[in-house]
């Protein structure tokens, strides 16, 4: 992979790469990609893909609020906030 | 009185003595990120199978009173406000977390080398690692700091460093435990499991944490076919190629003990275990890349100072947050997800799945249990000169083709070669670990797992 | 013009829940910021998404609704994108097997055509949190994220604006029928993305361009309208159309470019593989099934062509659900369709737009309007006395047989008293009687104006009308 294609994909990651990292890890994720290529030669014809394991039955919750408000303890944990706002840079 | 009570004295009678056990461990092999046994002694029942029984929980499984940094410096203060659901299910049987363990950076790696906050060495040799990710965890049962310890197993993440110091090390079958309060890192392939001091605590342990959960919608019914007992073990083929020599003797000597039990053994092989890692990294990666994306900087964690975008917030955030491997691996998984790469690895990795599971399903055709090794070599030293990250990535084909399938594995301690531990693995069909268990305790009465120099009970007494 | 224009619409829906689709935070809204979250919805290490079944089955309900397709393995899929207001930086969506496919709405246009538009999907997804900007920083608030948003696609069908305008109009009607949500769009329950193209007859979609977060049907006409000149004067030119996002700027009547690198989104799509697939089975579909009550332009037709009401009458009647409602609840109480769709369309709804209220809160309960009727029609009240009761029946929240009697409104039939009052009116206005007597009719009506006057409306208007007559020509 080239370090063009290793940016576009770190810029879809939200990852900040400084130069040195992107030779590196350039090399490393080729590294990785070329051992994926072993996957080729598996003969995968009429195999459906397994996305899950043995999750065969409908899940849902009923719709009732639960009864435990965590709100307070997850505002404190907030890296910049005023009041009960969730504080960030303009997004303009 | 059975040597799991004596260790209720632990939080009690004993609790000096047992504080200074676990902190002269401490200083040979870390295994701990936090060690704290009244943090959250008031959120266990006081009653029940496992009463005052004190556990370990890897550091990505959230546990109030507790942080639960996942190894990361994106994490490194983050007070967790909530319990996972199988920590509250052994809580609810009277157990006691006392301390979070370390581990490789959410949970990516075999070594626990990987972690950002903490170095943890293997109780039989400090010059070597525990193990990983799971490493905490398995070294502190080792060296005998607490009965049990949870951990999570993505690609053999219990296993394996529960081989790697002479522990049991379950990875139960997928959605029997609730993975709610585990920091996914690949969420189809990894369950919560656990290291353990005997065959019969693995399985009490599990017994107590598993159930179907509305918080993990992924969560089943346990329904075991009833059939307990072991007859016929399939043996996957092994040799000089895919062992190292004293992982391949030990393997040997485990071969030749199940005759000695009465087991029925059929060689077997795998003719999909050569594409398992490969598609074992694209899931687990493109999973991971997904999973990893919350981590940003705005609700909770680490937040880059001075940023003056959004973007630019997020972006030092992760910069500064993340070791070299998640980068690698967000990286990683990112791509093969990308339009146009979708089919040639995110896809294929998903119709190797199908074919590894059937792999195994042709196995337990004939065979209640399959067994094989649970690693090419023994603890390995720190660093990369023994085995490099790729070597390490490489060398999860037998522990990850498990997760891969849903399929419950037990890693059992065998031998010890050249002063280092080496374990076997177990695997059984869906729901069937006592099938795992039975196995294991007949081993076990043979053949017990053996204690590095240091451990000691003394402090019971 | 002599290009064609293709149109398709995005709709999102805000679901009526009472919790979030995902975990059991309350679905609610204005309440202080950051108070209906959880470790779920703030995207915390750890937690796990649990599907609400209320969801899934609004979800089924629209899907059916607009005869789409259910697909027998429903699937949630991730949709990677980093966003402050998104927890998670992914959104829990569908992508490859939503709940419906391939369905259709029959669009009844200006000249009473029905036109069929193809629907592409329905799909359900978590709604993000909100974003409140000033110069300097943005503010987060996560009460709305992880709430049920439903999306409604449609297959570029639609011709224009205008089209477009009256799909969002009885879309709108359609889901509030179906009680799946209030469909407001100034407040955003009922969001919608329009795109464009134009070309060639005969040479297929051209280049389309979208403009999103239109939020009023007359805004989807505009913005449209404008689109669809803009590309034809790009075409004209010889110039290509860019395919790009744009905004609807209301002040300048014009959409301009969103310019964005977003346009290079690359979603990476995959299965949630925290939710299992859902297959909605036989005894839920019956349920679905069950809800699938009369849809309003059904019920339109049915009034005119069963009740003989005018068009007019029955558009009103069932634009609003509760409204139709209402009306059939009063008939079963046994009164007449056209008296009763007359009063609704006309003085009941004059009250109750002029206090504000909305007809199932009124004290207009079925029973006490069918009372009025029966008042009215057995000649105890006139018709005029009636609207006088049935703002009483509002203000008092009395029955009107109660109000009738204890106010003495019950109006006289009795010949002799009549006879009486009308003796004394024509002998107060003898010239307007001689007017009669020479011809002029209408003035009639004058003197049953004095009559009423001087009896306070109670007069049997009929009665009293033949007297006059009577007396008037018999004394030629
Ligand atoms: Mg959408
Ligand atoms: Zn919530």
């Amino acid at each position: 992979m080239d370090k063009n294609e290793l940016f576009k994909t770190a810029a879809l990651a939200k990852l900040k790469l400084d130069d040195e990292e992107a030779d590196k890890l350039a090399a490393e994720v080729s590294a990785m990609l070329d051992n994926f290529s072993a996957m080729m030669e598996a003969d995968v014809e009429g195999l459906e893909p397994t996305t899950q394991t043995l999750q065969k039955e409908n899940r849902t919750r009923s719709d009732s609020t639960g009864s435990s408000n965590l709100s307070n303890q997850l505002l404190d944990r907030v890296p910049e906030r005023e009041d009960r706002f969730i504080v960030i840079p303009n997004v303009m | 009185m059975s040597d799991i009570k004596r260790w209720a004295k632990a939080l009690t009678e004993s609790a000096d003595s047992y504080k200074k056990y676990v902190g002269s461990w401490e200083e040979k092999i870390g295994s701990f990120l936090q060690f704290d046994p009244e943090a959250a002694q008031a959120d266990s029942s006081g009653q029940g199978l496992l009463a005052v029984i004190p556990f370990g929980v890897k550091d990505n499984i959230a546990v109030k009173g507790f942080n639960m940094t996942c190894g990361s410096k994106i994490l490194e203060n983050f007070d967790c406000p909530y319990t996972a659901t199988a920590v509250e299910n052994l809580q609810k049987a009277g157990a006691v977390p006392v301390g979070k363990m370390n581990m490789d950076e959410f949970g990516m790696g075999s070594s626990t080398d990987n972690s950002a906050l903490a170095e943890t060495h293997n109780p039989w040799d400090t010059s070597r690692v525990a193990g990983g990710s799971s490493g905490g965890s398995a070294a502190a049962v080792a060296a005998g700091q607490v009965p049990f310890a949870l951990g999570s197993d993505t690609g053999g993440s219990v296993r394996q460093p529960a081989s790697f110091c002479g522990v049991y090390g379950l990875k139960p079958t997928y959605g029997t435990v609730s993975r709610y309060g585990l920091t996914a890192y690949a969420s189809s392939l990894e369950t919560i499991g656990v290291c353990a001091e005997t065959a019969g605590l693995t399985r009490d342990v599990f017994k107590a944490m598993r159930g179907k959960d509305i918080m993990d919608n992924t969560t089943v019914e346990y329904k075991p076919s009833g059939k307990d007992d072991v007859e016929t073990v399939a043996v996957l083929k092994a040799g000089e190629g895919d062992l190292n020599v004293d992982v391949l003797r030990s393997y040997k000597t485990s071969i030749a003990r199940l005759k000695d039990l009465g087991y029925k053994t059929v060689e077997v092989e795998l003719p999909t275990l050569k594409y398992v890692v490969p598609a074992y990294y694209v899931i687990a990666t493109a999973e991971a890349s997904a999973n990893l994306a919350r981590f940003n900087g705005i609700r909770y964690g680490l937040a880059a100072q001075g940023a003056e975008t959004p973007s630019a917030l997020m972006e030092e955030t992760r910069h500064s947050g993340f070791g070299d491997e998640v980068k690698l691996r967000i990286l990683l998984g990112t791509y093969v997800l990308r339009s146009g790469f979708q089919d040639q690895f995110y896809h294929r990795a998903q119709k190797i799945r199908t074919a590894i599971l059937n792999d195994f399903n042709r196995i337990f055709e004939s065979a209640d249990a399959l067994m094989m090794p649970v690693f090419p070599t023994a603890a390995f030293r720190h660093g990369s000169s023994d085995l490099t990250q790729l070597q390490q990535k490489a060398a999860d084909l037998y522990t990850c083709s498990a997760n891969l399938a849903g399929l419950p594995a037990l890693a059992v301690p065998s031998t010890i070669e050249e002063g280092l531990p080496v374990g076997v693995q177990f695997m059984a069909p869906a729901f069937e670990e006592e099938r795992l268990f039975r196995i294991a305790e007949k081993l076990e009465a043979v053949f017990p797992a053996q204690k590095p120099e240091g451990y000691s009970q003394e402090w019971k007494a | 013009m002599k290009y064609q224009s293709f149109v398709g619409l995005e709709i999102h829906i805000q679901l009526i829940t009472e919790t979030k689709v995902f975990c059991s935070c309350p679905n609610n809204f204005g309440d202080e910021p950051n108070t209906n979250v959880c470790p779920v919805c703030m995207g915390y290490p750890g937690a796990l998404p649990s599907l609400n079944e209320e969801a899934v089955f609004k979800a089924l309900k629209v899907s059916r609704a607009l005869n789409c397709h259910i697909n027998e393995k429903a699937v949630f899929e991730r949709k990677n994108y980093f966003y402050p207001d998104m927890p998670k930086n992914y959104q829990i969506s569908q992508f490859e097997f939503p709940f419906g496919i391939n369905g259709y709405f029959d669009l009844e246009l200006d000249d009473g055509s029905v036109k069929r538009i193809r629907i592409h999907d329905v799909h359900l997804e978590e709604d993000a949190g909100k974003m409140i900007h000033d110069a300097y920083q943005s503010r987060l608030d996560y009460n709305r994220a992880g709430t049920p948003l439903l999306e409604i696609v449609t297959e570029p069908d639609l011709l224009d604006g205008r089209e477009a305008e009256l799909f969002v109009q009885q879309f709108r009607q359609l889901v509030r029928y179906l009680e799946v949500t209030d469909g407001n769009m100034e407040e955003g329950s009922l969001r919608c993305d329009a795109n464009t193209s134009i070309n060639l007859p005969g040479k297929g979609l051209g280049t389309k361009t979208e403009v999103k977060n239109l939020n009023s049907s007359r805004f989807v006409n505009k913005a449209l309208t404008y689109e669809i000149k803009r590309h034809a004067k790009v075409l004209d030119k010889g110039d290509t159309i860019v395919q790009e996002t744009r905004l609807w700027d209301e002040g300048s009547s014009t959409t301009r470019s969103m310019r964005s690198k977003e346009d290079s989104h690359d979603y990476r799509y995959f299965p949630e593989p925290d939710l299992p697939p859902f297959r909605p089975d036989a005894a839920l579909m019956a349920r679905v099934e069950e809800a699938m009550i009369e849809l309003p332009n059904d019920r339109k037709k049915r009034y005119e062509a069963e009740l003989k009401l005018t068009s007019d009458q029955a558009v009103f009647i069932t634009a609003e659900k509760n409204t139709a409602d209402w009306f059939e609840a009063v008939l079963a109480a046994g009164a007449d369709a056209s008296q009763t769709a007359a009063w609704l369309s006309g003085d009941i709804q004059k009250i109750l737009n002029k206090e504000g209220k909305s007809i199932e809160q009124s004290p207009f309960t079925p029973e006490r309007i069918k009372e009025l009727f029966d008042l009215i029609n057995s000649n105890r009240i006139s018709n005029n006395i009636g609207k006088d009761v049935l703002q009483a029946i509002f203000d008092e929240d009395r029955d009107p047989s109660a109000i009738v009697k204890e106010k003495g409104l019950e109006q006289v039939s009795d010949t002799g008293a009549v006879e009486k009052v009308v003796e004394e009116v024509l002998a107060a206005h003898r010239a307007v009687v001689d007017a009669i007597r020479a011809g002029e009719d209408k003035q009639i009506g004058f003197l049953m104006g004095q009559l009423m006057k001087a009896t306070g409306g109670k007069v049997n208007p009929q009665l009293a009308r033949e007297m006059i007559v009577n007396k008037i020509k018999r004394s030629e």
